[in-house]
């Protein structure tokens, strides 16, 4: 759709695709359809020479003279081995002991984190919140509040973000934290190795399907689509 | 993506169930020169943006600029559906956003050159009127004014 509109203003497009069925509908004027995990579009991380070729195949479609063209990338194998689509946590049990006090279990994981950060350059998905990591004690007391039934505010919320939107953020930017600490720890682990951990041994993961709970229970749809981004 | 005969059934029935627009046909722009004398702009819907940025919330069809030289480690991603793997982008913001193989196509001679600044929007959307009708065309448009002939679509 983005690129019919990109397209209908004068620039040549060329995409990839990650779901067939819905470019075969859409059609956008070039498109290359890629068989990788969702998350891995131009293949795997950190290997330049897959990045290049689904890079170069991108671009040889505007070498077509007419269009709408989808192509598929030739290799037909899933990188690294990885399953299709994330593992939800309603799909992992939680582990038979969990650590019960998730400040605590943040402390720890926050020179985890920055070990990630060291190593990475700087490089982080944290930071959609707005509060820091060194204040991140704070976001767990209020999240823990919330679950727990209570109403719950925070300061660093900005007026214009409604409350659903920044328990978002907030979950959002605790995963950041607990999952490059976890590759920090693990620099082996795949994306489905540090998913799993998450859901079934933290003191994180236990609180924030509490918080999808809270979520999802309510009859306002602001709240459930949260929720539902929280944890399914 | 994974084809979707692969996916477990709540994904692939959330995919399914998407109403998408069909077409029948597509736009069809040439472009005026060789891909060595074009200059290209990454336009993703990876819901990627500078850190401080306003992130994307929930059915946002506005967008980010990202300028070309930003360094990596300023850039987040507020597209964060638990459909998806976090954790390659977490290692190598090129999987999503491939700034540094543009800059070696560049170096090599094979592309003209990055465009001063990339654009991003937030992906997996039910309603897109206002992309297709006002802030897709707008890009395009900055597109026009920056000299970019070609837009490479990543997702995430």
């Amino acid at each position: 759709m983005l690129a019919r509109a990109l397209e209908t203003e004068g620039i040549a497009t060329t995409s990839i695709s990650m779901v067939r069925e819905h470019s075969e509908k859409v059609k956008p004027p070039r498109a290359l359809f890629v068989p990788f995990p969702f998350g891995h579009a131009l293949g795997r991380p950190d290997d330049p020479d897959l990045q290049h070729r689904v890079l170069r195949a991108t671009l040889d479609l505007l070498a077509e003279p007419a269009g709408p063209v989808l192509r598929d990338f030739p290799d037909d194998a899933e990188p690294g081995g990885e399953p299709p689509a994330p593992a939800q946590a309603s799909a992992i049990a939680p582990a038979a002991s969990v650590p019960e006090d998730p400040a605590l279990e943040t402390a720890q994981m926050r020179q985890y984190h920055e070990q990630w950060m060291a190593r990475s350059g700087g490089r982080t998905a944290f930071g959609l919140s707005g509060v820091p990591a060194t204040r991140f004690r704070g976001v767990v007391r209020f999240l823990q509040a919330f679950a727990a039934g209570e109403d719950p505010d925070m300061a660093e919320r900005p007026a214009d973000v409604p409350l659903p939107n920044f328990i978002r953020y907030c979950a959002d930017d605790w995963k950041a934290l607990y999952f490059e600490g976890r590759l920090a720890m693990k620099p082996g682990a795949t994306g489905d190795d540090v998913t799993r951990w998450f859901w079934a041994e933290t003191a994180a993961g236990h609180l924030l399907r509490r918080v999808r709970d809270r979520l999802d229970a309510s009859q306002d749809p602001r709240w459930k689509a949260a929720g539902f981004g929280v944890a399914r | 993506m994974p084809r979707l005969d692969r996916l477990p059934p709540l994904n692939r029935n959330n995919l399914l169930m998407l109403p998408v627009q069909i077409n029948d046909t597509a736009p069809f722009t040439r472009p005026a020169a060789p891909l060595s004398a074009c200059r290209l702009a990454i336009v993703t819907t990876a819901g990627l943006h500078r850190r401080g940025d306003r992130p994307f919330g929930p059915a946002d069809q506005t967008y980010r600029i990202i300028p070309a030289d930003a360094p990596a480690a300023t850039i987040v991603q507020s597209h964060t559906s638990l459909g998806f793997d976090r954790v390659p982008t977490m290692r190598d913001l090129n999987i999503s956003f491939p700034v540094d193989r543009l800059r070696e196509l560049v170096a090599r001679g094979e592309l003209g050159g990055s465009a001063p600044r990339h654009y991003s929007f937030m992906g997996a959307q039910r309603e897109l009127r206002r992309i297709q009708e006002e802030t897709g065309p707008e890009v395009g448009r900055r597109l026009r004014e920056e000299g970019v002939a070609i837009a490479l679509i990543t997702p995430t």
